[in-house]
């Protein structure tokens, strides 16, 4: 058959419409396709367990290393029966020779603060998110405002090493950030600690927020239930059979809420504080990787297997359902 | 095998609008001038029609077995007063729809509410607009409002923006076509036609259309250019055929327009319907009552062609035009994964609502616990000291409650539903890169891949069963002329001539296609005259160029003196034998609805006749030419005469159609002056006839059909599309099953089995074609017994185990006849057909309805869990590509009917094999991995927000920000799974073409189950563990603050989600790469990002 008319022109209009062929449109990119050989796998198996192997090994080190002694002093302090009773009386001493730390609710907790006021004097009365802590009875606005400002932890220590005292450096306890950032150098706390019941630490209101650095510290939160926070730094040298003797003011209130506080002091390395968890995850995932690629050697060895081989494939096997 | 048809078919279409004595001149309007002033001779008294049943005419034109006289005479009774509209001719009435149309769905005003109204009609949406509302309770609040409602919003407004632009677009088009200008009939004038707007002719309204415009409405033709009220139409727009159709005005409405009288008759017709193929009317005119059918009506959007002008009465408008009733899209189809998936989604509903009860009654139990010192805990506390008013604490059981809805929120992406965004992201590039496949392009029609139905591009991996059309689809539906058979001698060898032309006037008129010729043959012709063979050949080749319906259309070329004949047709074959007459020299010239002008080898015959069959020669003979199928033609032969003529035809048609050829036989019978007028009387009285007419037409027809000289036969290719066996070979090797559903006639469907290979000798045929439900009943069952003789042969072992191996081997074909599927589909005898079908290897079906196709698909798709598709390419195939899972039109030279109903389109029936092998695969691939992944990564974050909450006293505080909760399955995951979506492929497209075994592992379903989910969530489950306990345990007692950690938890999962994806991942190029890597470094500095904005707690 011949076609004996021409269709030239509206073939040429049309032909616009073929795609045009590229590595891209066609799905042809040039691209890898890591095949898991034995050699692969076995090789980074092998590698993890090498690598993580020493890891954790050296986190272990240098947790142990890592001097740390915890007092919980909450129920040694107090030896009245009316334990809440005891630390909302204003008039008693609580001073307490011993030892640290809180645990509380969290909640909306975390959201009861205005970062905005924090900032700047000119957003002093921005108090949203501060409820029930935003203003003072007479509808002045708090400064800092919030449930996490007005819980503001409130024992003190003073430290003596072998019967002398020993300066605690409370600068620099706080983020450099945060003192430049996000507490205002020009803010100044305002009918702070005003209200019928009081949760925690005063201010002074003479200095300004961006030096207050025991509520920057408490203002970041922390994440988990049980959490600590930095008091200070000692830095004098403590030797080994030192004793330290810590005179307490234990104002803070974890009675209410069955809370317990502790002190802790401890050295510190690269690592952090002493937990030794890291190091053994790190030396027990290698140690597991180590076992996985021997065993891997060893099947390899005892039933080899050529790769790509088409017999395998599931129409090749023997199968007795196939004959259909 | 006996045809089960009727012999002759009679149609009344026309057949009474000739004899009405001599008809005027040949209008001198036509688009093809006579080239003589005046044929020499004519005969003048000849009209008759008679069309002799063409087997090979696909069923397309709606001759089924549905259409059968029993049918036509079923529409031919009266239409009732109950379910008719009156229409006064010439007097528009108001009381129906106007003209005016509109597709599009909003207008300004109803645009805002409408809108969000559909989109809200997805489940999902409405899921993300509870959770929103929860969280603007100030009680239950958990992320900001703004956060909250952010990714709603961003949704809902770019699908309302893309909605805006659609509709915008319709708005035009529907302004466009509404402001189209046609000429309407001014009320109570005669002939006065005016221009009016489309949008304001109403039902009733008299149109004058001319050649080449469109028609505005569904009107019923009254009169048109031609004396005898014929005209030609495209209904291109309808389905898509580009062929013409002819339309006939009744006579007697056709001789009161030309006398512009005609205003004033009462037509009834019945209510608008969807049927294109169906109208029935009747006309009351000068108290006559005319009765009208599919033949009188022309639809809107068709166009008027070859016929100068034409006047019709509105009798559809607008909406309820056959067009429009017809235009409703096809009906959504949901993919099986998503169905699927919408189990998973309930089982994490479930588990959403464990974690959220488990939540808040541990709660409860907490603060139970501590009844007593709720009023000093800082969150808890009862009463503002400050103010003495209660703050913050609801009692124990709305506690709970608000714990429990709080919970909801920041558990719900456990629900991933940026999922369903994340799948429609993907299905758009998988539909890209399926249009953009140069395997998929069509050079011969030029048509691109199309997706046209967005949402199941992954079941084209799960299809374990194809329905094809035949003709247009396996075949190209172009006929070729391949070898004659005439008086028992065989012109078989061909070679190309280059065409035969004609002078007319001082110009070259050739036809289009140029057939191959026998060179014997040719020169056999050019002696013609001289001996009674050669005459007997020219009656042969007059047969074929006058034995036909075909419309000669004459077109311009480039050089004025060339013309084009082009052979317009309904049939297919008809052409093939128009243009194989032309090129030996008998080309068909004109044809209008009185005579016919053949030019033989040079010397131009006009002969006077209707339709087909005798023909008034100028030599003053009448000769009767029939063609037909070859068991219809030898039924009426002089079998003692020519015995020897006959066996010789016979023995060439075995020969031919064992060659895949369809075959047709011609005859001829010389009628005497006297036989003729006394067939002319009878015929005359009984196409005016009231009662019975078809009948009475029939037994005429019947009459005169007898002693017929064999003349020839044919044979004509029906050539197969490229590739069509090597592409069923492969699905059959993928374990898809091909059925053929065909309108063709048994022998038809089974030659083309074996040309595409799906029939082949060694399987075992069986044959269901009965014509009585009880018949039916005994073939299928005793063809259940003897497949269930031949399984139980093969596997118990008695046979030895040669014999085992091969009875076992022996395959089954099932070809089962339309007549038979009236009396089982949707009756009890459905289910034991289901059992055969399942049982055979192939299954074909010829003679089958339109309807009767989709009752065939729902057969499998009602019982079986197994995928369909349908592919096809015509009218008659919309109905099954609706009814299957994925249907699949040809977008050939045939239809746009079939395509418009279709999720996917494309070229050539081949490119099933890529489409479902290669591209089938990976999109379900592809897809099934990201649903589950989808799941995975979100459970995981969740499960790391869950274990959090134990530890804060269950207040779902949470340490992760919220922006970074909410950018989790936004940004830090989600690009990454979208681009493995699109992009990597488990296996290269040579390796799924090589081994189409690998398409199982979709049919199977072994890359989306219930286990695997299962896995998946314990795999969720196991991480989320390690990465929310492996920093709890190393910060367990340390100075670190909420943010430090939150990030930690935050970016965790991040790097770990995104590592098992990048493990998951096969075929590594860049852009992968780029999302993989890019993601994890995108999340790192977004959440330094996040804690350097002063206001978010990690600030700093």
């Amino acid at each position: 058959m011949s076609v004996s008319g021409s269709e030239t022109d509206s073939v040429a209009s049309r032909r616009s419409k073929k795609p045009k062929y590229s590595k891209f449109t066609q799905q042809e990119l040039p691209a890898c396709k890591p095949l898991l050989t034995p050699g692969i796998v076995i090789g980074a198996f092998s590698l993890i367990g090498i690598v993580f192997i020493p890891i954790g090994l050296a986190s272990l080190s240098a947790s142990q290393d890592i001097v740390e002694l915890i007092d919980r002093y909450d129920a040694e302090c107090v030896s009245a029966n009316d334990k809440v009773g005891f630390i909302q009386d204003t008039k008693t001493d609580k001073a307490c020779t011993r030892k640290i730390t809180v645990s509380n609710a969290m909640g909306m907790y975390v959201k009861s603060r205005n970062d905005k006021q924090l900032r700047s004097k000119d957003s002093g009365s921005m108090i949203t998110n501060c409820e029930p802590e935003a203003t003072s009875e007479d509808g002045a606005p708090i400064v800092p405002c919030g449930l996490i400002a007005w819980s503001l932890f409130n024992d003190t220590y003073s430290f003596s090493l072998n019967k002398k005292a020993v300066e605690v450096n409370k600068k620099n306890i706080a983020w450099d950030s945060d003192k430049t950032k996000k507490f205002g150098s020009d803010v100044f706390p305002e009918n702070f600690q005003k209200g019928g019941l009081i949760g925690g630490a005063k201010l002074n209101e003479k200095l300004p927020l961006s030096e207050q650095e025991d509520l920057i510290v408490w203002m970041r939160t922390a994440a988990l239930p049980t959490f600590r926070k930095l008091y200070g730094r000692i830095e004098a040298d403590i030797m080994a059979s030192d004793e330290i003797t810590v005179v307490i003011q234990n104002n803070y209130n974890t009675y209410s809420f069955g809370g317990t506080k502790a002190l802790v002091l401890s050295t510190t390395s690269w690592i952090g504080g002493r937990n030794n968890f890291i190091g053994v995850a790190y030396v027990a995932i290698g140690g597991i990787c180590l076992l996985l690629a021997m065993g891997f050697v060893v099947l390899y060895v005892l039933k080899p297997r050529a790769l790509g081989d088409p017999s395998y494939l599931s129409w090749n096997k023997e199968n007795p359902d196939q004959s259909n | 095998m006996a045809s089960e048809r009727p012999l002759l078919i009679s149609t009344t279409p026309g057949a009474s609008t000739t004899d009405d004595g001599p008809s005027p001149h040949p209008p001198a309007a036509s688009l093809l001038p006579p080239a003589q002033p005046e044929p020499p001779l004519r005969a003048d008294r000849l009209a008759f029609s008679v069309e002799v049943p063409d087997p090979f005419r696909p069923s397309r034109r709606g001759d089924g077995p549905f259409d059968d006289p029993s049918a036509a005479s079923q529409r031919e009774r009266e239409v009732g007063d109950d379910d008719s509209r009156g229409v006064v001719v010439g007097e528009p009435s108001p009381e129906f729809a106007g003209n005016a149309i509109r597709t599009a769905k909003y207008s300004v005003l109803t645009f805002l509410p409408r809108n969000i109204f559909e989109q809200f009609r997805r489940l999902s949406y409405v899921y993300f607009l509870v959770i929103t509302v929860l969280n603007q309770l100030p009680q239950v609040a958990v992320f900001g409002r703004g956060a909250s409602v952010l990714p709603l919003a961003f949704v809902l407004f770019v699908t309302a923006v893309k909605d805006a632009y659609e509709d915008f677009r319709r708005h035009r088009s529907d302004r466009q076509e509404n402001n189209r200008l046609a000429s309407v009939l001014a009320p109570g004038t005669a002939g006065d036609f005016q221009p009016k707007r489309w949008k304001h002719i109403r039902v009733g309204d008299v149109v004058r259309v001319a050649s080449s415009e469109t028609l505005p409405a569904d009107m019923v033709l009254l009169a048109t250019s031609d004396p005898t009220g014929v005209a030609h139409v495209q209904t291109v727009n309808l389905d898509g055929e580009t062929n013409l159709k002819t339309r006939y005005a009744k006579q007697e409405t056709q001789v009161r327009f030309s006398q512009n009288g005609g205003v004033g008759s009462i037509l009834h017709c019945e209510r608008p319907n969807r049927n294109i193929y169906g109208f029935q009317a009747n006309l009351e005119i000068d108290g006559k009552r005319v009765s009208l059918g599919p033949s009188n009506i022309v639809l809107r959007g068709c166009e008027l062609k070859n016929t100068t002008w034409a006047i019709g009465v509105v009798v559809y408008a607008g909406k309820e035009t056959k067009v429009m009733l017809n235009s409703s899209g096809a009906p959504s189809k949901r993919s099986r994964l998503e169905t699927q998936l919408n189990r998973e989604t309930v089982i994490l509903s479930i588990m959403l609502i464990g974690m959220c009860t488990t939540a808040s009654v541990l709660a409860g139990i907490w603060l139970l616990n501590h009844r007593g010192v709720l009023e000093f805990t800082q969150f808890f506390r009862e009463k503002d000291y400050t103010t003495g008013k209660n703050y913050n604490y609801y009692g124990v059981g709305m506690q709970i409650f608000i714990t429990f809805l709080m919970a909801v929120i920041v558990y719900q992406v456990i629900i991933p539903i940026s999922l369903y965004i994340s799948m429609e992201l993907v299905r758009l590039g998988q539909a890209y890169f399926m249009g953009a496949d140069k395997d998929l392009y069509d050079e011969s029609s030029r048509s691109k891949f199309q997706c046209r139905a967005l949402n199941i591009n992954e079941d084209l991996g799960q299809i374990r069963y194809v329905f094809s059309d035949k003709t247009g689809t396996l075949t190209e539906n172009k006929m070729l002329f391949q070898c004659a058979s005439i008086r028992g001698v065989d012109y078989s060898s061909s070679k190309d001539t280059g065409g035969y032309s004609v002078v007319v006037g001082d110009h070259l008129w050739t036809p289009k296609m140029a057939v191959k010729t026998d060179p014997q043959l040719v020169k056999l012709l050019r002696d013609s005259g001289k001996n009674e063979e050669a005459k007997l050949v020219l009656d042969f080749f007059l047969a074929l160029a006058a034995c036909n319906t075909i419309v000669p259309l004459v077109l311009d070329t480039r050089d004025q003196k060339q013309k084009l004949i082009d052979y317009q047709g309904e049939s297919p074959d008809e052409q093939a034998l128009a243009y194989a007459a032309a090129s030996y020299g008998v080309v068909l010239v004109e044809r209008t609805s009185g005579y016919i002008v053949i030019d033989v080898l040079g010397d131009r015959q006009s002969d006077r006749k209707r339709m087909s069959v005798i023909v008034g020669c100028p030599d003053r003979t009448i000769k009767l030419y029939v063609k037909g199928a070859d068991s219809s033609i030898f039924g009426i032969t002089n079998k003692a005469s020519e015995l020897d003529t006959i066996h010789a035809t016979e023995a060439h048609l075995h020969k031919y159609s064992s060659l895949g050829l369809r075959t047709l036989v011609v005859g001829m019978r010389e009628l005497s002056q006297s036989e003729f007028e006394e067939w002319q009387l009878a015929y005359e009285n009984a196409s005016t006839a009231v009662l019975g007419r078809g009948n009475l037409l029939r037994s005429v027809a019947a009459n005169i059909e007898c002693n017929i000289h064999i003349l020839g036969a044919t044979g004509i290719e029906d050539k197969l599309q490229d590739g069509v066996p090597e592409a069923i070979e492969s699905l059959r090797e993928a374990d898809i099953k091909v059925w053929i559903l065909t309108g063709d006639k048994q022998e038809t469907a089974i030659s083309i089995g074996y040309s595409c290979k799906l029939l082949t000798n060694d399987m075992m045929q069986i044959v269901i074609n009965n014509n009585s439900k009880e018949s039916c009943q005994r073939s299928l069952v005793e063809a259940l017994a003897t497949i269930k003789k031949l399984r139980a042969a093969s596997s118990n072992g008695t046979l030895g185990p040669v014999l085992t191996s091969e009875t076992s081997s022996v395959t089954i074909a099932l070809i089962v006849d339309g007549n038979s599927l009236v009396y089982i589909l949707e009756t009890e005898l459905q289910e034991e057909l289901f059992k055969l079908a399942t049982e055979c290897a192939v299954v074909l079906c010829c003679r089958v309805a339109p309807l009767q196709k989709a009752g065939i698909v729902a057969l499998i798709k009602n019982r079986t869990d197994d995928m369909t598709l349908a592919i096809g390419d015509g009218a008659n195939d919309v109905s099954m590509i609706q009814m299957a899972d994925v249907g699949v039109g040809i977008s050939g030279q045939e239809g746009r009917q079939a395509v418009m109903a279709s999720d996917f389109s494309m070229g050539q029936f081949r490119f099933l094999v890529p489409l479902l092998l290669v591209h089938g695969h990976w999109n379900y691939q592809r897809m099934s991995y990201m649903i589950l992944y989808n799941f995975y990564k979100n459970a995981t974050f969740v499960l790391v927000l869950f274990w959090y909450v134990l530890y804060t006293a269950f207040t779902l505080t949470t340490a992760i920000t919220e922006w970074s909760s909410l950018l989790y399955t936004v940004l830090y995951t989600s690009l990454p799974t979208i681009v493995v979506g699109i992009l990597d492929k488990d296996l290269s497209k040579a390796t799924l073409l090589g081994y189409p075994k690998l398409y199982g592992s979709g049919q199977r379903e072994e890359k989306y189950n219930l286990n695997l989910f299962v896995f998946n969530m314990l795999e969720a489950l196991w991480q989320s563990l390690v990465v929310f306990y492996l920093p709890y345990f190393a910060y367990k007692r340390s100075t670190i603050d909420m943010s430090s950690l939150g990030d930690l938890w935050a970016l965790a999962p991040v790097i770990v989600v995104n590592m098992q994806l990048a493990m998951d991942i096969i075929r590594w190029n860049w852009i992968i790469h780029a999302f993989v890597w890019g993601t994890i470094a995108a999340t790192t500095i977004c959440l330094f990002v996040i804690d350097s904005i002063w206001i978010l707690p990690g600030y700093g």
